[in-house]
């Protein structure tokens, strides 16, 4: 640790070459940027505000009223070679987290074979915000040919990882992975796999989403699926594991992780955060929208993904949860972290991204995702806000209200979706590295 | 059954309709999930239907109370006042697909919220 690296083996279980986390990037709730995220969550802070409203229609109508909005947003962000005004808000936001994580990385494109580099993003419901607009103009005015010529670049679920690569010149594979709320968990497990593969060298991986519009809001209420019953008190709304949850909080952000080989990484000096170990991908094949009930196939996905990386699960110390604060999720989320884990369950420090920012769909796997590499650097885990009365239906040991310190060995990134789907990704502690720059 | 309401009936002809059963099968006591068969997204089909037909805003609060057929119904009962609740008869005006999306607006029922908030 002190004097150079140890020489560590490329390879491991089989898989190809190992890939590491060099470069982070995020748009959220309770901060633009890595270092103000960081410091609000580990403070603890809710990202949680009133509804700011959608125009001309009545708030009163919506069941829910709150939303992890970013407010202090500003487009004059997105970097100035890009027309932002032909990009929906998740992309702006995706471009946003991405370029942070470029820089972040140390990453200069200018120097890479540019088909090496790769972009995979997540996302859930995509353009939703100049969907809603064009559709709604459409049936008002009857003039199809009023429809703006860049409604289809913007709808597109791809429209942030082009966009991505436009802007940084990445040449490689370019996806977009929709799969609801795990989208970019799964981005990031494709990344990994795609470096294994020897596809490239380099993947920009991550996910957005802004669906904190008129008619997609709508939507979620009449699932039922939103918190009702904290509108007056909005920070109090997102209670994972609480006896009090009524639903999820919706959310937007991005979130933008650079993964790369770890002999590249090495040979560059980049900064390592964390090995990207395993990934471990399901379908429930169970129901649009409900988990199955025991909780066995979100433990099988964890016991894939722990697997796929050669890791024990007595080396797993700390599980980044799912948990939206639904009545039904997080019991499920709970029992298969039990199913797997048995006697150690309650040892491993579990925490709730999304007690601070909402549910932010297509970014939350990422954004999480990005908590989680950052406690598996620091050895700190964020607290879980509104944890104030623990429901005994899902009761685990390690949730805390506070700031949990341990040195970790190994974390899982928890990520379900609807369309009954499921990821975990594995990240783990790389030892002595150049790594360490502490936020 | 002879003294039914028509509210009754109407949600058990709905009922039976929904779930592609005899109307006979629909008894007071039928418990939605366990008897019937409903999971949770399909007691959020069926209150969303319900809340068409009546008019009715149901919030999240008041699900809790609802586990069989007469919760349904004796809901619905209280809610829209006298167990006559044919005013509510005619159809819904959703039906025109212009106006359904040029108005969303005026489509929200009037809330019977006491706190509003304002941004």
């Amino acid at each position: 640790m002190k004097s150079g690296r140890r020489p560590v083996a490329s390879t491991s279980s089989g898989h190809g070459r190992r890939v590491v986390v060099t470069g982070l990037g995020v748009v959220s709730p309770i901060g633009i940027g890595i270092d103000t995220f960081w410091k609000s969550a580990l403070a603890g802070r809710s990202g949680v505000t009133a509804l700011s409203g959608f125009e001309e229609l009545p708030l009163e109508g919506y069941r829910s009223q709150v939303a992890g909005q970013v407010l202090d947003w500003d487009v004059d962000r997105v970097p100035k070679t890009v027309q932002a005004d032909r990009l929906d808000r998740y992309a702006q936001l995706a471009l946003v987290a991405a370029s942070e994580a470029i820089e972040d990385a140390g990453l200069r494109m200018e120097r890479e074979n540019p088909h090496r580099v790769g972009v995979i993003m997540g996302a859930g419901m995509g353009g939703m915000l100049i969907g809603e607009e064009e559709f709604t103009k459409l049936y008002r005015n009857l003039r199809p040919n009023r429809v703006h010529p860049n409604f289809i670049p913007m709808i597109t679920l791809n429209s942030a990882s082009g966009i991505v690569a436009i802007t940084f010149g990445a040449k490689g594979v370019n996806q977009t992975i929709s799969t609801a709320c795990s989208s970019s968990a799964h981005a990031i497990g494709q990344a990994l796999n795609t470096i294994r593969a020897g596809q490239a060298d380099v993947v920009i991986a991550g996910g957005a989403d802004a669906s904190i519009t008129p008619l997609t809001f709508a939507g979620f209420c009449s699932l039922r699926a939103l918190s009702t019953a904290f509108n007056a008190e909005p920070a109090r709304a997102s209670r994972p594991f609480d006896r009090g949850r009524d639903g999820f909080v919706m959310g937007e952000g991005a979130g933008v992780l650079i993964l790369e080989s770890l002999d590249r990484a090495l040979k560059r000096k980049a900064r390592i955060y964390a090995e990207v170990a395993g990934y471990g991908a399901t379908s429930e094949a169970h129901h649009m929208v409900i988990p199955k009930e025991d909780g066995s196939e979100m433990a099988m996905t964890m016991r894939l993904a722990l697997a796929d990386a050669g890791v024990p699960a007595t080396d797993v110390d700390h599980i980044n949860a799912h948990a939206t604060a639904t009545p039904i999720g997080d019991p499920v989320e709970v029992a298969a972290i039990r199913h797997l884990f048995k006697g150690r369950a309650d040892r491993i420090l579990v925490n709730a991204t999304k007690s601070m920012i909402g549910h932010t769909l297509g970014a939350a796997g990422a954004v999480a995702g990005i908590a989680c590499v950052l406690a598996v650097q620091t050895g700190l885990v964020h607290p879980t806000i509104n944890y104030d009365d623990p429901d005994p239906a899902c009761e685990i040991g390690g949730i805390s209200t506070d700031v949990q310190e341990r040195p970790l060995r190994a974390a899982l990134l928890n990520a379900f979706g609807f369309g009954s789907n499921n990821a975990v990704v594995v990240f783990k502690k790389v030892p002595s590295t150049a790594a360490s720059r502490t936020r | 059954m002879a003294s039914e309401s028509a509210v009754a009936t109407r949600i058990r002809a709905a009922l039976a309709e929904h779930l592609k059963k005899d109307v006979s099968k629909i008894q007071l006591q039928s418990d939605l999930r366990k008897d019937l068969g409903l999971d949770s997204l399909a007691m959020i089909e069926l209150l969303f239907k319900i809340e068409e037909a009546f008019d009715l805003e149901i919030p999240n609060d008041d699900l809790s109370q609802i586990t069989t057929v007469g919760d349904v119904i004796n809901y619905v009962e209280q809610r829209v006042g006298t167990p006559a609740g044919s005013a509510s008869a005619s159809r819904p005006a959703a039906v025109a697909a212009k106006p359904a999306v040029a108005a969303p607006a005026s489509k929200v029922a009037a809330p019977k919220k006491k706190e509003s908030r304002r941004a």
